[in-house]
């Protein structure tokens, strides 16, 4: 496995099984190991597991259940065998002593005089023990279960604990998988609010290395618009084949989609929806279907071909509870340009951050270059000087490409520093229609800014839903941080009352400090336009700086942008920046 | 929301006051040691071994494993390359987790260790036995190849999982780039895991983190 690869993976060097004791007080950790995902179980030897259950059920053992004493000065003589229990020994047992799922401890002065067998529990041995015999010891359970008549038996392995992670109903039937799903889907939003997304996800594993999934989804939109059934109600099939590093995936679907994945992550903008209604982003909705392929040579890469038809509608936004400012009114949410879209696209993915939601070092690139056409487009009346007409009734054509490079790297042990660039926008043939055009400003690409500051609305073009018009936009963000012990709470005290109770508040916090860069622009050789072939020269990006204090969960901050005299913002983050 | 530049210097100083160096181990007597093995390779070159102790010994862990809330060790060592006056060299990492999880109907505990060869699987059935597993020893594979002055750090985030995040986790552990792939958030996302994490941290459910490091070594 070569260095570029992601060391998060790290390898356990599992010894021989027949060398490997339960008590093996040493685990080797290998980085280079080759990636698996098999599973070892670890537990006694079986034929350790049959001798147990044998000497514990023959009629010539004394059988305890539970805690037992031998005390000091008192004597035992015969087969003595515990479960679930601890065995402590301070006087003489002569015979052969077994412990199941308990723990033996030789207290001072115990005289054994015979084998002993621990299973499923430890052996303490005390100074002053004498012992004549062998003595084995296994701190994996024993899997036996104590039956009615007061035996033991062999008990059945129960699914494994992967199976149990899980807050959904699932079952196995036969080789087939099936989870029952009932949640929330998406996010609070002014169009649907609270989506409610229901259905069965089948999987079957045909190999070990192999999967095949079909996701039944059903959505039921709580703020639908009610004047026709498909407002209240939207589906998601899904159906993906993968096997080693291949996959084949095919959907349809009927959903509402956002136009910008920004200024907040979906669960930031579902929460401000919800709270203060104020939805951050724009929405379409969107019904057909797609396919793709993709390929992960190795593990950090993934390319991906995929081609999808979609029928694109404008949808109005109705008028969701919120829990504050509910007798505001909502943003309004713009008109899209109505059509089938055609879409062929091309995406490649390389991820070796160490973790997906709070990574310290590693890279992330995401990259994707969509081919969109459409023959029957309905556009939006706009400005001249931000998009030409169209084309309409066929060979209506364009280019997207969209990058995010992020860098996250440690410097010293509590020093980080993360970088990100991210870029956006059109690249050729017809211009975007509205939904697929981009805008700057807001708390996640520029905090510094206003939400939409840069919209490249030409003057004096008033739209309430403050749509976004740009055709390209770019950002560059760097971050440091630093780890500082805050101890903003209180910890509660323990029975003995002392203060060592669990801790109510923030205990540790990231500070950092924050500068961001980008622009959002119009291409064409307009007034105030970009030449197609350029980016705005690197004096005319806006600029903003800042510092705050991120508990990983939620973060607080102070941002203020630089290039024109804006006020200092505070932002509430319920995610790391990027 | 507009401040005045006052309200910044002022925050800034707050923080400043509020920095308090960070605490390398918990009162309570959760350890975490990170040692060098002997010195017995030509070169000079030592991997580091990395050890916590006395987990059980604070009961937030075990009343959160009896209330049915898995644990989740996350370990990672990294290596560093001393550098005098300048900032030291950040070479590679090695990242492994333990899940612990009591099952209440047989009364025992499971410990799946989380690495790229594998996952293991162990039960317990006595807190003995569990407390004994979780202070085994790792020796992590990740010797300096090169001459140099090196030192080791270790950090050992100890947290509670919801069983949403430790679907999460397993998935992202198996390599699956289903999120980074699709761009989209999961179901469950309109509540938002982090905010859900937040909260459950905020009502008391213990996370703890731990550092160390080794002493400095030279390799020939």
């Amino acid at each position: 496995m070569s260095h570029t690869k992601r060391l998060l993976v790290a390898g356990l060097l599992l010894l021989p099984s027949s060398a490997l004791l339960a008590q093996d007080s040493v685990i080797v950790i290998d980085p280079d190991a080759t990636p698996s995902d098999t599973l070892l179980r670890g537990g006694p030897p079986a034929q350790v597991v049959a001798e147990l259950i044998a000497f514990y059920n023959d009629s010539g053992t004394t059988r305890i259940q539970g805690d037992v004493s031998i005390p000091a000065g008192s004597s035992f003589e015969g087969g003595l065998a515990v479960h679930r229990g601890a065995l402590r020994i301070s006087g003489r047992v002569s015979g052969p002593v077994a412990v199941a799922n308990g723990t033996l401890y030789l207290l001072p002065g115990a005289i054994v005089d015979g084998e002993i067998l621990v299973v499923g529990g430890r052996l303490i041995r005390s100074a002053e023990v004498r012992h004549d015999g062998g003595e084995r010891v296994f701190w994996d359970a024993a899997p036996v279960l104590r039956r009615p008549d007061g035996t033991l038996a062999l008990r059945e392995r129960r699914r494994p604990l992967g199976d149990l992670a899980t807050a959904r109903t699932t079952f196995q039937t036969g080789r087939v998988r099936t989870t029952l799903l009932l949640a929330t889907g998406g996010t609070y939003n002014r169009i649907e609010g609270l989506p409610i997304v229901f259905g069965p996800l089948f999987e079957l594993r045909p190999t070990p290395n192999s999967t095949a999934r079909l996701d039944l989804r059903g959505l039921l939109r709580t703020a639908g618009e009610g004047s026709r059934l498909t407002s209240d109600f939207g589906y998601g099939v899904g159906a993906e084949f993968r096997s080693g590093s291949v996959g084949v995936t095919g959907r349809l679907y009927s959903e509402v989609a956002s136009i910008e994945d920004q200024p907040l992550a979906l669960s930031e903008s579902g929460w401000s929806a919800f709270l203060l209604q104020r939805d951050y982003r724009d929405y379409f909705e969107r019904r057909g279907g797609g396919g793709s392929i993709w390929v992960a040579p190795v593990r950090p890469l993934r390319l991906e071909v995929s081609m999808r038809r979609d029928d694109e509608r404008s949808v109005r936004a109705t008028d969701p509870w919120s829990l504050l400012r509910n007798s505001d009114s909502w943003r309004r949410n713009p008109l899209v340009d109505d059509g089938h879209y055609f879409t062929t696209g091309v995406a490649l993915d390389y991820d070796t951050r160490n973790q997906r939601d709070l990574p310290t070092t590693g890279w992330f690139l995401r990259a994707r270059f969509e081919h969109s056409t459409s023959d029957d487009v309905a556009p939006v009346a706009l400005p001249a000087s931000v998009r030409p007409e169209l084309p309409l009734g066929g060979g209506y054509a364009f280019d997207r490409l969209s990058l995010d490079l992020r860098r996250y790297s440690r410097l010293t042990p509590s020093l980080r520093i993360n970088a990100r660039i991210r870029a956006d926008g059109w690249v050729g043939g017809d211009r975007f229609p509205v939904q697929r055009r981009v805008s700057l400003g807001g708390p996640d690409l520029l905090p510094g800014y206003d939400f939409r500051a840069f919209t490249c609305a030409p003057r004096g073009f008033l739209d309430p839903s403050r749509l976004a018009l740009c055709d390209r936009s770019i950002t560059a963000q760097v971050e440091v941080r630093t780890r500082l012990g805050l101890d903003l709470g209180y910890r509660t005290r323990d029975r003995e009352g002392s203060p060592t109770g669990r801790f109510i508040g923030i205990e540790e916090a990231d500070l950092v400090f924050l500068a961001d860069a980008g622009d959002a622009w119009l291409a064409g050789s307009g007034p105030g336009q970009v030449p197609v072939s350029r980016i705005p020269n690197f004096g005319e990006w806006k600029v903003d700086v800042g510092i705050g204090l991120d508990a990983g969960e939620i973060g607080a901050y102070l941002a203020k942008g630089i290039s024109e005299g804006e006020p200092i913002k505070l932002l509430v983050r319920l995610q790391r920046r990027f | 929301m507009p401040l005045r530049f006052a309200a910044l210097a002022a925050s800034i100083a707050l923080l400043g006051a509020m920095s308090l160096p960070l605490r390398a181990q918990e009162p309570q007597g959760v350890r975490l040691l990170v040692t060098l093995s002997p010195d017995s390779v030509a070169g000079g070159a030592r991997l580091p071994i990395v050890r916590s102790e006395n987990l059980l010994s604070d009961g937030r862990w075990l009343s959160a494993l009896r209330s049915g809330l898995p644990v989740r060790l996350h370990y990672r060592v990294e290596v560093w390359r001393s550098r005098g006056a300048w900032f030291d060299l950040f070479l590679r990492q090695a990242e492994w987790d333990v899940l612990v999880r009591h099952e209440p109907l047989l009364d025992q505990y499971t410990l799946l260790t989380f690495t790229a060869g594998g996952t293991q699987e162990r039960r317990y059935a006595t807190l003995d036995a569990l407390s004994a597993a979780l202070a085994f020893s790792y020796q992590v594979n990740v010797r300096p190849p090169n001459p140099g002055i090196y030192y080791y750090g270790a950090v050992l985030e100890i947290s509670t999982l919801s069983d949403s995040d430790l679907d999460e986790l397993e998935r992202f552990l198996e390599g699956d780039l289903g999120d980074v792939a699709t761009g989209g958030g999961s179901i469950g996302d309109a509540l938002g895991r982090g905010a859900t994490r937040f909260l459950l941290r905020l009502a008391g459910l213990p996370s703890l983190r731990l550092e160390g490091r080794t002493q400095r070594f030279r390799v020939r």
